[in-house]
């Protein structure tokens, strides 16, 4: 997602100084989105509510993944009507002035290297790998990471939290607590120069060794499983239908108009001269009236499914197991339509978004998918464990990364 | 690789250095005199000059017996009113004072040292050593200290490593560090279970652990912090003394000097009798009696003997054997092996006691003076490196929790919970508008508060106003993966909170180790000023008058 900051506030009489924008691209897949679609035609999309005039010069910081900064000036030149611009609109296209050459060559040097690592157009926004990198910010990354493991693992029941199935036996769990002591003992975090980090691993430790105390034994194990009965118990399925849980309270910027998530998001709050930015979990879920094709631009052809009005959501279960997320995001999306009121389907959406940009390999994404599953509906079991196993890979690289850095120092 | 990390086990009567290399070999350094372990002895020289450390120490130890040092990790962290403090002062040459704060020190000349501070030139010592054998200085150690060692006796120990310069990465449980120092290299998939039965110098361990997946679990840990080879030799001393006085009546007990060559040599017939059944005492000219005629005491001494007279030494064995085997819920007959650590495992008597308690013989594969050291080098490999090959995990030793009332002791962590560890509890004001709480936390087994080891107190003021229990106060206490204890308090409705880390009730303040650091600095200048320009130690000259030869005492 792009996130805008820093938006200058300005009255519509001093339209002629310039406005300045920073877009962060914090994903592969966005950038080729914004290569294809915007830079090819020497133009810029930003989407916004309240339009500056024509004419109005703008300044853009772009970030790429890696970092690096682009910087990218031009006017405005067309106000873009709702729907407009392939639907994408409202909002305003800016015709770039020059992009400077080394400014398009970084970028698809960037684009093709990112894209031969991994075969797809992939995301690589975690633990990026820099040399100059110092240990000690390599040690704030992974205090980062381990806090955020610890949010998610906070979330899960002791078989989540061990990794393990709801069948798993003695042998199994024991090892698969050998396996995480291993890992997240305070003494394994003893090398490292912050302190904090071994009061972080402290706390994880102690959520891991409370689940294997939970599931050590036979009968303390029953009762942990009939606790995680409430939930279905075999083969993963995800989505529970039943009573929908009230809506979790929305605070801050989560309060602003359910408009549809932009998808280059431009502006501040008040007065918002473009629409508010998207952030992590501050994602007003995506509304049934709108579907925003623009946010997947990768979607594939919806499969039609018709529009037959008993379709039950439930069904998606099945085609999220089997892999095949975007029909099962078309199944969410139908029923959601006809009963924008059930969170189960929207979770559902957010989750096969995010399985699917997981499958995509853009993490960032994923977890911001998962995160938003949570937030409609916070017993959502597949997305607690994904988002706590992706959480577990960003520590592990974090932790990697910093182990080099300092043989590297050594 | 990171400058090395040293493992170092602190002995009551003997200290240890081991280092483990890039390739996970493990080795005990030995000093340059070849010494593979280092008395842990400390001497300060009647005439001045350098303090003395380990072999030399022990050499000079009878002609100048109160200033040199022995056995003080019985005294660390610990208070002059403790009993075993009290048991030890009997027969101990050098004398025991109490510091402002009522902790045992010990007076030599007419300064008042620390335990920290004598046994941080025991910790110099083995660094030096360390440093000469690797070639390299060495500033990082792990420091193995018994499992019933409490808080602050764990605290004085990470002081006295602060003093010798030594950043103690990590304190290590010494049954822990045996069994690892055993097992390491024994990585099996099964589930193993084995006893450690370490009995030192000073201080008896018994653990029971679990070996798996590389993952070593203390089970439970139980033992007997005043208990070791040196009751052995104070009972033969004190035997001795009595037998000595009713034929003679010499009364070596009020003699430091014959006493210190007494206690030598009981010490020397008790291991010559861990292999013999018989040996003799010889010590001619131990004293003068009553008309001025010298006594020379020579006697046979059998093992029987001995044995009965350290029998209740031995029974203590017993019963922390015992409870620790049910804390672990399993039976001597669960455990695959028996390990035995610690010098005073090479007596015969304790060793069929071994036999005796868990059914089968004990496993005397390592040298138990030296494994204890390479199980702490052991596990500086694994803290330091990348390998994610093995595991520690401990417990805590004793109960811990707070009083109630006035006498009575509710247990918040209990012992033998994992480490780290926490635990929260609520209180509610029992009056109205109480203005502040205070928590008082104890360590120990007792039911009774007071025969409890006070940990330090915990008080909140400035309470907001209300009916009696409405306010709350939450109590947050947690143990890391060192025994060592945070707490905090906090008044739920405001946040309000106060905290400590425990450790006001005794130990060293951190102006007082500055203190110390710079008083031996200070001393090592004026000792430098007496010494000779070469010799490098293998020749002392005088280079001044020797004092007049007296009879020393206090």
């Amino acid at each position: 997602m792009l996130a805008i900051a820093g938006v200058p506030i300005l009255a519509a009489s001093v339209s002629q100084t310039p406005l300045n924008i920073k877009l962060r691209c914090t994903s592969w897949q966005q950038l080729a989105n914004i290569h294809r679609r915007d830079l090819s035609r020497h133009a810029i999309f930003l989407k916004a509510s309240q339009l500056p005039p024509l004419g109005t010069p703008v300044r853009i910081d772009l970030t790429l993944p890696t970092e690096s900064m682009i910087v990218l000036a031009g006017v405005v030149a067309e106000h873009v009507p709702e729907g407009g611009l392939g639907g994408r609109g409202p909002g305003i296209d800016i015709k770039l002035n020059t992009i400077p050459e080394s400014a398009l060559w970084l970028i698809e040097t960037a684009l093709a290297s990112a894209a031969k690592q991994t075969g797809a157009i992939p995301v690589t926004n975690e633990a990026a790998v820099d040399d100059g990198q110092d240990v000690a910010a390599a040690e704030d990354e992974l205090l980062a990471a381990l806090t955020s493991e610890l949010d998610s693992l906070r979330r899960l029941n002791p078989f989540q939290v061990l990794g393990v199935g709801y069948e798993a036996g003695d042998a199994e769990i024991r090892a698969a607590f050998a396996g995480l002591t291993k890992r997240y003992h305070p003494d394994r975090f003893t090398r490292y120069t912050s302190q904090e980090l071994r009061g972080l691993a402290a706390e994880i430790f102690i959520l891991i060794r409370d689940a294997y105390r939970r599931l050590g034994d036979e009968a303390s194990r029953a009762k942990a499983l009939q606790a995680a009965g409430a939930r279905p118990v075999v083969k993963v399925p995800t989505l529970r239908p039943g009573p929908s849980i009230p809506p979790p309270p929305i605070a801050g910027a989560k309060a602003a108009p359910p408009a549809p998530p932009p998808r280059m998001p431009a502006g501040s709050p008040p007065p918002p001269v473009i629409a508010p930015p998207r952030a992590a979990t501050a994602d007003p879920p995506p509304s049934a009236k709108a579907p925003d094709t623009e946010r997947r631009p990768m979607q594939v052809a919806p499969p039609s499914l018709g529009e037959d009005p008993k379709v039950d959501f439930r069904s998606a279960d099945g085609l999220l197991e089997a892999g095949r997320y975007d029909e099962a995001l078309a199944v969410f999306k139908i029923y959601t339509r006809k009963n924008p009121g059930d969170r189960t389907a929207r979770a559902g959406i957010e989750l096969a978004e995010g399985l699917r940009a997981l499958a995509q390999r853009d993490r960032l994404e994923a977890a911001q998918r998962f995160e938003a599953v949570l937030e409609i509906d916070p017993t959502n079991e597949r997305a607690a464990r994904e988002l706590a196993e992706m959480r577990r890979m960003a520590t592990n690289e974090r932790r990697g990364l910093l182990s080099r850095l300092m043989g590297k120092k050594e | 690789m990171a400058s090395r990390i040293l493992g170092i086990d602190l002995g009551t009567t003997n200290s240890c250095v081991a280092v483990i290399d890039d390739r996970g070999t493990v080795t005990v350094l030995a000093s340059p005199e070849g010494e593979r372990t280092t008395p842990s002895v400390v001497a300060w020289p009647a005439a001045g000059g350098d303090v003395l450390v380990g072999t030399p120490a022990r050499r000079q130890a009878v002609s100048n017996a109160a200033h040199t040092v022995f056995g003080t990790k019985r005294l660390v962290g610990r208070k002059v009113n403790n009993d075993d403090v009290a048991l030890a002062a009997r027969t101990a040459p050098y004398r025991i004072v109490a510091a402002a704060n009522g902790d045992a020190w010990v007076r030599i000349g007419t300064v008042n040292r620390s335990p920290q501070e004598i046994a941080s030139h025991v910790l110099r010592r083995l660094r030096a050593i360390a440093e000469a054998a690797l070639g390299e200085p060495v500033t990082r150690a792990i420091v193995t200290v018994p499992a019933y060692f409490d808080e602050h006796q764990r605290q004085a120990t990470r002081d006295a490593g602060t003093i010798a310069g030594l950043d103690v990465v990590r304190i290590l449980n010494e049954p822990t560090a045996a069994a690892l120092a055993y097992g390491a290299h024994r990585v099996s998939e099964r589930r193993r279970l084995i006893g450690v039965f370490d009995l030192g110098g000073g201080t008896f361990d018994i653990s029971i652990m679990s070996v798996e997946n590389g993952i070593f679990e203390v089970l439970a840990t139980g033992g007997d912090s005043a208990l070791g080879g040196e009751d052995w030799d104070r009972r033969m001393v004190e035997r001795m003394a009595d037998e000595i006085f009713d034929k003679t009546l010499i009364d070596l007990m009020q003699n430091p000097v014959a006493l210190g060559r007494l206690r030598e040599a009981c010490e020397a017939a008790k291991k010559a009798l861990s292999s013999e059944r018989e040996t003799w005492m010889r010590l001619p000219f131990l004293a003068q009696d009553q008309d001025g005629q010298p006594f020379n005491l020579e006697r046979k001494l059998t093992r029987d003997e001995v044995e009965a007279w350290t029998a209740a030494e031995l029974a203590r064995v017993d019963a922390p054997c015992r409870r620790t085997l049910a804390d672990a819920r399993v039976t001597p007959a669960d455990l695959e092996e028996v390990l035995l650590v610690g010098g005073m495992t090479r007596w015969p008597a304790v060793q069929a006691t071994v036999e005796r308690i868990f059914g089968k013989k004990p496993s005397k594969g390592a040298n138990p003076d030296e494994v204890v050291a390479m199980g702490a080098a052991a596990y500086a490999g694994i803290v330091g490196g990348d390998d994610d090959g093995a595991a520690l995990l401990d417990v805590t030793p004793h109960d811990i929790g707070i009083k109630v009332g006035e006498t009575g002791f509710s247990v918040l962590i209990a012992r033998n919970s994992m480490l780290p560890v926490r635990a929260r509890k609520l209180f509610a004001t029992t009056s109205a508008d109480q203005k502040f709480v205070s928590i008082e936390l104890y360590q120990g087994e007792h039911a009774d508060v007071r025969k409890n080891r006070r940990l330090g107190q915990v008080t909140l003021d400035g309470l907001p106003p209300g009916p009696a229990g409405s306010i709350r106060v939450e109590l947050n206490l947690t143990v890391d993966v060192e025994s060592i204890m945070n707490v905090t308090a906090r008044e739920l409705s405001t946040g309000k909170e106060a905290g400590v880390t425990l450790r006001p009730s005794g130990g060293l303040t951190q102006r007082e180790i500055v203190e110390i650091i710079s008083r031996r600095r200070e001393e090592e200048t004026a000792a430098a000023a007496t010494r000779p320009i070469d010799g490098g130690g293998l020749t002392r000259v005088p280079t001044r008058e020797l004092p007049p030869i007296k009879p020393r005492g206090e």
